[in-house]
């Protein structure tokens, strides 16, 4: 950088930006030097802090499960009196000496002075080996009454720093209790995402190390708070005015992120890329040669929002929205077995079809019960047999969090602890199955389920939390007030939430008394209003009886319904708006779109608030908030990206490039060629997007239809995440492309699409032409025209000629991708 | 279930790589994980030494069902009648071990394997011990009931291919000629949450089969190799249209995948690799006749190729109840009994085999860079049972080890008096899982990522080097 002539102005950046290292350079080293100079050292804030910082803590290290070396602390520091304890009852004294503190082994272990293998830690005489020095000195006191840390601020919470410029300081501030704010920068720990960009010191100073964009996670005792930089190059192509009007507030939001990137927005896409990716996204199979002509030769201004309203009434639409639910609420054979799963996907389906609001299509989700065949929507919980499946599948698909890692330990990133994991596990706890009839197969297999079963809510049973060894209170995430006293305060919204649907008319008619439970896990009680004798939420069962221990009156699915979509709970609305994005664009606002966390922040935040704001407003409408981000310029823009910004992978300047879906790509093949499917056990031309299940099951072979599936990443349905549906290329998805049996098929089938073309005795180009808008949805240009259309003119057999051109287009990477 | 057990949490690593990889996404430079890991490998001072390659290739012969210690590596000649196998030991070409009497041939090659008779763990189910035979960590659970999910690690050669791949036209993992199931499909057995690019090259064809071939590297019927030169010739002036290749990393990376095909179905060397026509009809007669037999003519042939992980599966099921196919599972049910199932197939299988596949090796140099792994999910039960036959034993039991570093005429570990527990240096697959990409020149300390974003060591053991020469 310096070696590189500067014109004055920039000149003068660079020296103020030095100034201001120079600068921020000192002030902190003043601020850090004070605490330890006239403060005594606090075991809770200093000493817990600096294990934290050296890593002492951490899970490779004594923070691991087993502790390592004998020397094992709470990880992270998640429980400071069970550390101090540690540390003072060890090794009989010799972990801390007293008399000595410097002979203490928490200080020779660290600096090597004796034989470490997590290596040297700290430096002798540094700040953090003098804070553990002294409080040795002190007698390590323990400071357990001390005002708890409440907050952590830190600065900047985002910025944008532009070339020259190649560092930054981030502070961190400590807020107690008692009120007592505290400099905590040289303490924090600071853990950057995306290393290739940048590194931070141990006093908060961040070095570039490249142009992008990053997250630093500071870290100090129990809290932590994330910081969003991005290095910006200089981009001489950039050009502020060459912004087009944005078309509503996506375009506003997106654009104002560009800018400050100084990125320039790809141009609009042609009216047949727009309309290629409008039947994909929406529903998940290729236009007709006609419909694509026509779409490209209507003249009027406002086609493609005509488009859009159009599809989105098509029962494709329900079909590939039903898919990916199946997906997540893993519809498979073996466990919902066939009826079961059919008669789940034709639910869902028909929610969809039939404008069901998000919000009611969730609440009937979680809070269904009863016969599986009767009431399809109990198949909800059929395939999540054990609590914690019950509680983590909750999270992760209605409010896009991944507790998976509380289960054992406080999460890392983000605030929840194993008490809320466990008290969110108890929600879930008196979930049980009467299993009417299994007619299995697998003798072994017992998550193979064949038969009716009724879903319902005993009225006993407790969830018991490991750490705590106390049974656990019912609580939803992250709310302090127990699910029955919630209910209680909220019985009108439970009431509502409860009411039955057009949808849902088998709920209602049943209702009865109430088992007693004991404490702490009372049952529900009734929502003021909804007496004995009224409509409650127990959906009927045709001519089963209830076990006799179920609640046949409301429970706590019937809250957990109300408070999850309610406006107390904003992360419902966030995830399923970043869901519908994530759909549309190829990557989530919040990305992977079920770790929503705070150390994981939107790349976008004030966009996810828009779409959250217009879900909700909608009354929870997935067609509205569609609309919105298709007639969005962002999302009609080009894939080929303006200068500068080829690399930009997160801030939509240019639209998403990626594979097509397995079943996507094989109904494309099969529409493409003219050849229908044949799924085995469904009628021919069933299309692979209308599968409504996952054959699975030991005895069972797999087609070649299925395995080409599988080779492009159809998901298993066995984690209730959309990560699941992989999209990576591999030699085996090469091999089927290339020479794969289902490919051989569709060009080799006699009488597919090229049969009546050679009939029709047209001339070369003619052909030529029709074979281009039925398989990439345009005109071939003058080049490929030309090209094949010689080709097949001078063919000594036509046929042959046509099928390779076929192959062609079929491995062209516009067909294979989404572009 | 516990859905997602949090295995990973044993690890040894170095501070800093763990710092790395973990804040949200990867960022506006779309980095992906393994480019990541590439250039911090690369990085001067970086916190990973790579130990150097003792073996450059690894065969790993997995006895599905799991075999008897007792009566085949580790004879207790001395216990009571309840626990004595009815076979006898046997002197080996190895001072001091001894085999079993139904294994002579194998009996002549001993002084070319090291035995480790403390191997231990606690899985008493099949896909459960399987799973941690296959990829050296705990499941999460012992139940038959572990699914092959995400959540699980991956197999031994996806770990390889993603750390260490080969670069060419040959594959970096071959597995063949099964997939293991117990009801389920067996975990361990792919790629898992490295993504399924890092897939075995999976054959599910048999090799003692008179038209054994790889469908991958035949052309289909009618398209020749210039045909498929002219198709791809089609298919790059389409693209050159889009301008795809130009300036999407999805269809770049896609092509790279098609070259790569193109350059395998064109390669003679894989194709020659499995083209079994090719080795002398003597010689694979020496090997058996055999599924398994043909699978090790094939094993070496790939690994002289080149292949850098071949996986052969002794069988799909775990049997134990037929003499003439399926895995080590002599429970005796139904009525059957052990000793005779054992002595009429497995035994005389892998006597057959076994010493004929490692004398073939050593004869070509290749067993000096070639690690040879025979094991099952566990042994079975000191103690008969009441069908004279053996229940699944994972508190201790025997693995083989061969060449690629490992010593010679070696025993390492003991049992007990009754061969009911470890006597002196349990091994636990985790252990052995470390040697072995300890051998392959691989770091077991390396943390790869796993689908949560939660870093996870490869191998969760310490390297045992008192088996390494």
């Amino acid at each position: 950088m310096p070696t590189m002539p500067r014109s004055p102005q920039q000149s003068l950046l660079w020296r103020s930006a030095l100034a201001w290292t120079v600068w921020l350079g000192v002030t902190v080293s003043v601020k850090a030097a004070r605490p330890v100079a006239e403060e005594p050292v606090s075991f809770r804030r200093d000493v817990m802090a600096v294990l934290a910082k050296a890593g002492c803590a951490s899970g490779p290290c004594h923070g691991n499960r087993n502790g390592k070396g004998g020397f094992k602390l709470s990880l992270r520091g998640e429980d400071p009196a069970t550390d101090y304890a540690t540390l003072i009852n060890g090794l009989a004294g010799r972990r801390l000496d007293f008399t000595a503190p410097a002979d203490s082994l928490l200080l020779l272990k660290p600096t090597t002075d004796v034989a470490h293998e997590g290596g040297a830690r700290l430096k002798k005489g540094s700040r953090e080996y003098e804070i553990l020095r002294r409080w040795i000195a002190a007698r390590s006191p323990d400071d357990a009454s001390a005002p708890k840390l409440t907050r952590l601020e830190v600065t900047p919470r985002d910025d944008y720093y532009y070339a020259p410029r190649t560092n930054a300081q981030i502070t961190a501030t400590a807020v107690f209790a008692d009120g007592l704010r505290r400099d905590v920068t040289t303490l924090a720990v600071y853990e950057v995402s995306n290393v290739a960009v940048a590194e931070v010191a141990p006093d908060g100073r961040v070095m570039r190390k490249s142009d992008g964009e990053t997250t630093v996670l500071v870290r100090y005792l129990d809290q932590q708070a994330p910081v969003r930089l991005a290095f910006v190059p200089r981009h001489p192509e950039f050009a502020a005015r060459k912004f087009p009007q944005p078309a509503n507030a996506v375009d506003e939001q997106v654009y104002a992120k560009l800018k400050q990137l100084r990125l320039n927005p790809a141009g609009p896409c042609t009216d047949e890329v727009f309309l290629r990716r409008a039947y994909l996204d929406l529903l998940g199979i290729l236009p007709t040669a006609d419909d694509a002509r026509a779409f490209v030769a209507d003249t009027a201004k406002d086609k493609r929002a005509k488009l859009v309203d159009t599809l989105l009434e098509r029962p494709e639409f329900a079909e590939s929205w039903a898919m990916k639910w199946a997906d997540l609420l893993r519809l498979d054979e073996r466990t919902l077995d066939r009826k079961g799963a059919r008669l789940f996907y034709d639910w869902l389906r028909t929610s969809i079809a039939s404008h069901e609001p998000i919000d009611q299509f969730a609440r009937k989700l979680v809070s269904a019960r009863g016969s599986t065949y009767a009431n399809p929507a109990a198949n909800y919980y059929r395939n999540l047999r054990t609590p914690v499946e019950r509680a983590e599948a909750a999270a992760q698909v209605w409010l896009g969090t991944r507790l998976q890692c509380a289960q054992c330990h406080n999460h890392p990133y983000e605030r929840w602890t194993q008490d809320n994991y466990h008290d969110w596990t108890a929600l879930f706890e008196r979930v049980d199955f009467q299993v009417l009839e299994n007619r299995r197969q697998d003798e072994n297999d017992s998550h193979e389920f064949k038969g009716e079963q009724v879903v319902f809510v005993k009225n006993s049973g407790e969830h018991q939390n490991p750490r705590t060894k106390k049974t656990s209170v019912p609580r939803f995430l992250g709310v302090p007030t127990p699910v029955g006293e919630w209910a209680k305060q909220n019985a009108a919204l439970v009431s509502t939430a409860a009411t039955p649907s057009p949808l849902n008319g088998e709920r209602g008619a049943i209702a009865s008394g109430r088992a007693s439970s004991p404490s702490p896990h009372p049952t529900l009680s009734a929502p003021s209003g909804s007496g004995e004798g009224k409509a409650s939420a127990v959906p009927a069962i045709s001519g089963i009886a209830w076990p006799t221990n179920a609640i046949t009156g409301p429970t706590d699915l019937d809250a957990l319904a109300a408070w999850l979509t309610s406006t107390n709970n904003p992360l419902f609305a966030r995830s399923q708006a970043n869901r519908i994005w994530f759909h549309l664009m190829g990557r989530g606002l919040v990305d992977p779109i079920d770790d929503f966390r705070s150390t994981n922040p939107a790349s976008h935040p004030a966009l996810l608030d828009v779409l959250t704001a217009e879900l909700a407003k909608s009354g929870y409408d997935l067609r509205h908030v569609i609309r919105l981000v298709m007639s969005s310029r962002t999302y009609q823009a080009s894939s080929e990206p303006t200068k500068g910004s080829e690399d930009d992978m997160v801030n939509y300047s240019h639209n998403i490039v990626r594979r097509l879906t397995a079943e996507q790509l094989l109904d494309a093949q099969s529409e493409a060629a003219g050849v229908p499917l044949e799924f085995a056990g469904f009628p021919d031309g069933t299309r692979a997007g209308q599968m409504p299940l996952l054959k699975t099951g030991a005895r069972r072979k797999s087609s070649p239809l299925d395995q080409f599936l599988v080779a492009f990443g159809k998901p298993p349905r066995q984690t209730p995440s959309e990560c699941e549906r992989s999209s990576e290329p591999t030699m085996t998805q090469a091999f089927a492309l290339i020479s794969g049996p289902t490919v051989q098929d569709f060009i080799g089938e006699k009488d597919n699409r090229l049969a009546p073309l050679l009939a029709s005795g047209k001339p070369a180009g003619e052909l030529v032409n029709e074979l281009f808008w039925n398989v990439l949805t345009r005109a071939p240009s003058q080049p490929e025209s030309e090209k094949l259309v010689a080709l097949l003119d001078t063919a000594p057999n036509k046929r042959a000629a046509l099928e390779d051109i076929l192959w062609g287009l079929l491995n062209a990477k516009e067909f294979v991708l989404r572009k | 279930m516990n859905s997602f057990a949090c295995p990973g949490f044993h690890s040894a690593e170095k501070f800093s790589r763990r710092t790395l990889l973990k804040v949200g996404g990867l960022g506006m430079l779309g980095l992906t994980l393994p480019k990541l890991l590439a250039a911090e490998s690369l990085a001067p001072g970086s916190a990973v030494s790579m130990p150097k390659a003792k073996a450059k290739s690894v065969i790993f012969l997995y006895q599905f069902g799991g075999p008897s210690q007792i009566d085949m590596f580790d004879m207790k000649p001395d216990a009571s009648d309840k626990y004595r196998s009815p076979h006898k030991p046997i002197s080996s070409s190895a001072d001091g071990i001894q085999v079993s009497e139904r294994l002579p041939d194998v009996a002549k090659v001993m002084d070319k394997v090291t035995l480790i008779r403390s191997m231990t763990h606690k899985m008493l189910n099949h896909n459960s011990a399987s799973y941690y035979a296959l990829t050296g960590h705990a499941p999460p659970v012992d139940d038959i009931r572990l699914r092959d999910t995400l959540d699980l690690a991956p197999a031994y050669g996806s770990v390889v291919d993603a750390l260490a791949p080969i670069s060419g036209e040959l594959p970096t993992f071959v597995a063949y000629p099964h997939v293991c199931r117990d009801g389920a499909i067996t975990p361990g057995q792919h790629a898992s949450f490295l993504g399924k690019q890092h897939d075995p090259l999976l054959v599910l064809r048999d090799p003692n089969a008179a038209d054994f071939s790889l469908p991958e590297l035949s052309l289909p019927n009618g398209v020749s190799f210039e045909r498929l030169t002219a198709r791809r010739e089609l298919q790059k002036m389409i693209d050159g249209q889009s301008r795809l290749l130009d300036y999407a990393s999805a269809a770049r990376g896609m092509d790279a995948y098609y070259e790569k095909a193109l350059t395998m179905l064109h390669s003679d060397k894989l194709r020659s690799a499995f083209d079994l026509s090719k080795e002398p009809e003597k010689l694979r007669d020496r090997y058996g006749r055999t599924t398994y037999g043909q699978g090790l003519v094939l094993a070496r042939r790939l690994v002289e190729a080149g292949v850098k992980f071949v996986t052969v599966y002794f069988s799909d099921n775990i049997g134990g109840q037929s003499t003439d196919s399926g895995g080590w599972d002599t429970h005796g049910f139904n009525n059957t009994h052990m000793y005779p199932i054992v002595e009429k197939y497995h035994l005389p299988i892998t006597n057959q085999t076994l010493p004929v596949f490692l004398n073939d090796l050593d004869e070509r140099g290749l067993l000096d860079t070639t690690l040879v792994v025979w094991m099952g999910e566990f042994g079975r039960t000191p103690e008969l049972n009441k069908q004279t036959s053996r229940d699944h034993w994972p508190h201790c039991y025997t693995t083989l080890l061969a060449g690629g570093g490992a010593k010679r005429g070696f025993v390492y570990g003991a049992s007990d008096k009754q061969g009911m527990y470890p006597a002196d240096k349990p091994v636990r697959p985790d252990d052995l899982a470390a040697t072995v990409f300890h051998l392959l020149g691989i770091d077991p300390r390396t943390e790869v990522m796993n689908h949560q974003q939660r870093p996870l060591p490869i191998a969760e053991g310490e390297v045992v080097s008192g088996v390494i020469a």
